[in-house]
């Protein structure tokens, strides 16, 4: 197994270890509930959190019992989503914190700001992060991808989409 | 009068008038609703509802019958094309629609449930007509013990969803079935895994988890491979409807998902998104090609749309025969009866027969016009694909979020569905199945409360799950449906020892 493999597949099964105790432990408080339930409301959680640790436990052992014999490593090892026969291109880790920092942004900004502002925003952030498209696009598709949805959701389905900022502007 | 001349007769009442009209707007309006993400087929019947309020009563039940069933077909159009479950019935269709439609089969994939959907709609209907009453006294069979045993049932599917690694699968399954003991405990009223937020007292929404595991994850995922740039490849914007051969392939999934569907649906709260993973784990058991399952396997979508519209009929039958709603969409048709000042119940068959029966004529009509009014709605979302990648993928990830929000408006819903994109992304490049999460988190429930009811039945002994028959036969059937494999392999380890030369190249073998 490649080192980075092996890394991967150890800080796996570390995180599912260090999970899985945490919520046994967080389990275990919940309080005891009624004589009459025999299991009660902390047994499932706190068993599931257990087989968590222990799923994480084997991971680990798994590979470090097997590493190195290429007949077990099939047991542990994924493909390479690269290697799916996924027409992707290398990993580019600024675009993927790019797109949950702009998604998180955009959902602190979703009420306060409005949707249509900030869905506007939003789009056109995306489609930057993306690449690929025209300034012609860019332009376009923002607003129009923020006024169809708004339209669709407020007067489609009468869903009270936040106006935010421009609620004098916009009709009721 | 007889029970061909009352059907007839039915047909009549709900072709009257503009009958067939609301029908068509109906099935539309489903489709579509069910379509958006967060607006599932109970929501949709919901903001149809006050519409009805001026019709008759039999019109008024067959366009939420439309909206029902085309809700339940809706909600794979997004599924199949960009891993976006609409409903949560529809998500066990994506693992197969999805691979279907990165290799540019969308049209097919969409085609097959579509054809598919509508058979299992049409006889479960008319399962439903023809059983509803020895059905009806069936549903009194199933108690805790009985759904607990399906629970358990349908999460043997995490063995098959794991892919090569069963460890990660059942991590997988089991962080699913944590997600579920979030929130008030509804037997003792205890606070579990809240952290103090009042935003989980009522739990991780089911929706939102499975967007941000599916679509929100595979979004994160174009995003941050640059230089891809087939979100899906160049699809034809038409329907392309099975071939007799094709629907001979996936005739046994077909079957396999409308007895599931059926059955499932008759029992109260276990639902179409229940329905539908069950259908596609027992579809793959029967396949005769069970290793193309979640490879765009024809037969991966066909056995849980089968189930996700057979539902429907099964799901009526304690609705109307006990006037007990199985799911959502049938309290909405209960509302619908109970605002028209009809009593649904025992005495519904004999007292409101022409009623009966018109719903009946109308559940069949409306689940024939799927297929025309699915074509026409499909075209326009199959023309929605050929946008530019980096326009679609920004415009899917707007259309999430304003859907999740409008679950319930509540911000904590499309935080949720990023949360669970982050997780999902994660799982994704470590190898962990989000499906395997999937699938515990819409059994879980079911299987915790189900289990403590049954041990409080009978007092803490857990025989209660072996002495009736029911729950006795489904525990056996799993149990042997998990060792069978095992005993297979066992046995063919013992006669083919493993060549060397063969060994490392299964190391490295795709999906």
């Amino acid at each position: 197994m490649p080192t980075h493999a092996l890394r991967r597949e150890l800080i796996a099964a570390a995180v599912l270890i260090a999970f899985g105790v945490w919520i046994v432990s967080v389990a275990l408080k919940i309080p005891l509930g009624v004589a009459t339930d025999p299991l009660g409301p902390r047994t499932f959680p706190a068993a599931l959190g257990a087989g968590i640790a222990l799923c994480g436990i084997l991971l680990a052992g798994g590979v470090l019992l097997f590493r190195g014999r290429g007949g077990q490593v099939k047991l542990t090892m994924e493909p390479d989503p690269e290697d799916e026969g996924e027409a992707g291109g290398p990993f580019s880790p600024g675009r993927l914190a790019g797109a949950i920092g702009a998604t998180a942004v955009y959902l602190g900004a979703f009420e306060p700001l409005g949707y249509l502002l900030a869905t506007t925003g939003y789009v056109l952030v995306l489609m930057l992060l993306h690449g690929g498209a025209s300034s012609r696009s860019l332009a376009i598709t923002p607003p129009i991808a923020a006024l169809v949805l708004y339209a669709v959701f407020k007067f489609g389905l009468l869903i009270p989409v936040p106006a935010g900022v421009l609620a004098p502007l916009l009709p009721r | 009068m007889g029970f061909l001349d009352q059907l007839v007769a039915g047909f009549g009442n709900a072709l009257s008038g503009s009958g067939l009209l609301i029908m068509i707007g109906g099935v539309a309006w489903g489709i579509i609703g069910g379509a958006i993400p967060g607006i599932s087929g109970a929501v949709a019947m919901a903001l149809a509802l006050p519409y009805t309020f001026s019709m008759d009563a039999a019109t008024a039940l067959v366009m939420l019958a439309g909206v029902w069933a085309g809700a339940n077909y809706g909600g794979s159009i997004p599924a199949i094309l960009m891993r976006m479950p609409g409903t949560p019935g529809s998500a066990a269709a994506l693992m197969d629609g999805y691979e279907l439609t990165r290799q540019g089969l969308a049209a097919k994939a969409l085609g097959v449930s579509l054809v598919c959907g509508t058979i299992g709609g049409l006889i479960s209907i008319i399962v439903l007509i023809a059983l509803v009453v020895p059905l009806g006294n069936l549903v009194l069979a199933f108690g805790s013990p009985e759904t607990f045993a399906l629970a358990v049932f349908g999460l043997t599917l995490i063995a098959g969803l794991s892919g090569p690694s069963i460890l990660k699968g059942l991590a997988a399954g089991a962080f699913g079935l944590l997600l579920t003991t979030v929130g008030l405990d509804t037997l003792t009223g205890s606070l579990r895994l809240t952290f103090g937020r009042r935003e989980l007292l009522a739990g991780v929404d089911i929706i939102s988890a499975m967007i941000g595991l599916f679509a929100v994850s595979e979004m994160f995922y174009q995003l941050s491979h640059p230089t891809r740039r087939d979100v899906t490849p160049p699809v034809d914007a038409r329907t392309s409807f099975p071939t007799l051969r094709e629907l001979r392939d996936v005739s046994r999934a077909t079957v396999v998902g409308t007895i599931v569907g059926l059955i499932v649906g008759i029992m109260p709260g276990a639902g179409a998104t229940a329905a539908s993973f069950v259908a596609y784990n027992e579809g793959r058991r029967w396949s005769k090609r069970p290793e193309l399952f979640g490879k765009g396997s024809l037969e991966g979508v066909a056995a849980p749309e089968t189930a996700n519209n057979a539902v429907q009929g099964g799901d009526l039958v304690p609705t109307l025969a006990l006037g007990i709603p199985g799911s959502n969409s049938a309290a909405i048709m209960l509302a619908a009866l109970i605002l028209h000042g009809i009593v649904p119940g025992p005495f519904l068959m004999s007292q409101q027969s022409k009623l009966v029966y018109t719903l009946f004529a109308g559940l069949i009509l409306v689940n024939l016009l799927m297929i025309p009014v699915g074509i026409v709605i499909l075209r326009g979302c199959l023309l929605a694909l050929r946008m530019p990648p980096p326009n679609l993928v920004a415009s899917i990830l707007a259309v999430i979020f304003i859907g999740t929000y409008a679950a319930d408006l509540f911000i904590l819903n499309p935080v949720l569905a990023l949360i669970f994109g982050v997780i999902g992304y994660g799982m994704r490049v470590t190898g962990f199945p989000p499906a395997a999460t999937v699938l515990g988190l819409v059994l879980g429930f079911l299987a915790e409360s189900e289990l403590r009811r049954s041990l409080i039945i009978s007092h803490g002994t857990w025989a209660i799950f072996f002495t009736r028959p029911i729950s006795a036969v489904l525990l056996v059937f799993t149990i042997g449906f998990l060792l069978y494999p095992l005993a297979l392999n066992l046995r063919r380890m013992r006669r083919q020892p493993p060549s060397p030369a063969t060994a490392p190249a299964s190391g490295g073998s795709s999906r």
